[in-house]
């Protein structure tokens, strides 16, 4: 009986012919390469300006009513900012949702393809494909292009037959299990407000506050992080978006200005 | 990111009608990490002449404390303050001293001389001086200074006017920064007062 291996193949143009060695197999993904004289130089010199520094932050964490994702909204390169208003929680499916930290438009587009990906595995099993199944999916992807430059740093959550699950999948080729995740350059401001906040047993208001205040924290003490404050729920039934509020004002919401009385301080004046 | 962009600072002087403002950002921070929100970077020489200055921070503390020793020194011996003008050549001195290895620095001067007439400059690291009649900026957020000053300024502003343009300026510019930022600094000067204040801005 001949396996049926169509669901490893991925979209991605193939490159060379299949000889009689390795038919029936899926050859490895590839895309067009350039003609250069030195290659790897210029492989070094594309990953050097392509790689940013992952500037974001991203947490996602399970308790009892299910998984809770936040992440804000900044862009930046270098020292510029270059967009304040960016979706970093993509929609992978209506149950499942995936954090964006590390290159953009990789993130986007390997979330795009692993949608595609989930689909096509609901339409040939007649059944939603497992968090367990869509991050080793994504992960065996990413693996396949170790080396190549990829910033993909990004955490899979989702609800399932078996629960609430979450994992975290990056460039490198890993993948965790866990509970409770933070990824970017504000993860550590923001693991410590939701290590020090976090219960399983929290409600899902409480649960939302706790990574709306992760967030903000974060975005006051990292340069790199910064905007919007979006807070994503996965529940039984899906994913429902909880808040986006905007950083500047959760600030002052937070820790208000109380005007103090200063009396005008009447500086001498010279000569006159 | 450049030795001059390690603590990010963001610098910005405007000249109204016989009336001048300074303004700074209040972030103090290694790379992007924020450390402080309400490091001062503006110092007042005497009554009428103030100091913005931007870059590695701790070059910045001590240049400020040798031009103050100087400052010191000319009034003891010439029993009056300094003109702006002046000023700004000790300031171009001091740096010059260090061409073979500088401070990493970029002044703003900004004060009111003779017959009380705005004066305001900058200068590089070295002490080039750079002499304005509008507006001068410096700091990690200084491209984007220059295209917000040059957006918003109008000659011959009175001094409520000029702390409103000099206030959106800065805060635009430095909400597209990501290493300076967390409140803003202004003093607006006149000839009869000295006007400071601190701007309310996004803390991310």
């Amino acid at each position: 009986m001949k396996l049926d291996l169509s669901g490893l193949e991925s979209t991605v143009p193939h490159f060379g012919t299949s000889d009689g060695l390795s038919h029936g197999f899926p050859t490895a993904p590839s895309f067009d390469l350039p003609i250069t004289g030195d290659f790897d130089g210029f492989q070094k010199e594309a990953i050097q300006m392509v790689k940013p520094a992952k500037g974001t932050t991203t947490l996602a964490f399970i308790f009892k009513e299910g998984v809770m994702v936040a992440a804000d909204s900044r862009a930046s390169m270098g020292g510029y900012i270059s967009s304040q208003s960016v979706k970093k929680i993509i929609e992978i499916n209506p149950h499942m949702l995936g954090t964006m930290a590390g290159g953009a438009a990789d993130c986007q587009f390997w979330h795009r393809n692993l949608g595609i990906k989930c689909r096509l595995h609901e339409l040939a099993n007649k059944r939603r494909i497992s968090v367990t199944g869509a991050s080793k999916l994504l992960a065996n992807i990413l693996y396949s292009y170790r080396g190549m430059g990829l910033s993909v740093g990004t955490m899979i959550a989702g609800w399932d037959e078996t629960g609430p699950g979450l994992y975290y999948v990056d460039s490198e080729g890993g993948r965790l299990k866990g509970t409770r995740f933070s990824v970017g350059s504000g993860s550590p401001y923001a693991y410590g407000v939701l290590d020090s906040g976090y219960r399983f047993d929290m409600s899902v208001e409480e649960a939302a506050e706790l990574a709306r205040r992760s967030i903000y924290h974060a975005t006051f003490r990292d340069g790199a992080s910064g905007g919007v404050a979006s807070v994503y729920h996965v529940g039984p039934n899906g994913w429902t978006k909880m808040s986006g509020d905007d950083v500047g004002e959760l600030h002052y919401k937070y820790y208000p200005v109380t005007p103090s009385t200063v009396e005008q301080e009447m500086g001498e004046v010279s000569g006159a | 990111m450049s030795i001059f962009e390690y603590n990010g600072s963001a610098l910005v002087a405007m000249v109204g009608k016989n009336c001048f403002a300074i303004a700074s950002d209040r972030r103090l921070g290694v790379q992007l990490q924020t450390i402080a929100t309400d490091f001062q970077r503006i110092y007042q020489i005497h009554d009428r002449l103030f100091i913005g200055i931007s870059g590695l921070a701790t070059d910045a503390q001590t240049l400020y404390q040798r031009l103050v020793f100087r400052h010191k020194l000319y009034e003891l011996r010439e029993e009056r303050d300094m003109k702006p003008e002046t000023f700004a050549s000790l300031v171009s001195a001091l740096l010059y001293e260090k061409r073979f290895g500088p401070y990493f620095c970029q002044p703003v001067i900004a004060g009111l001389g003779d017959e009380n007439k705005p004066f305001i400059c900058t200068m590089d690291a070295i002490g080039a001086k750079e002499l304005a009649k509008d507006f001068v900026v410096a700091g990690s957020a200084s491209e984007s200074l220059y295209g917000a000053c040059e957006a918003m300024f109008k000659p011959d502003m009175e001094p409520e006017e000029l702390f409103e343009t000099i206030s959106q300026a800065l805060q635009a510019s430095v909400d597209r920064d990501c290493l300076s930022g967390w409140g803003g600094h202004v003093y607006v000067v006149t000839p009869t007062e000295v006007k400071e204040r601190i701007l309310k801005g996004r803390m991310d």
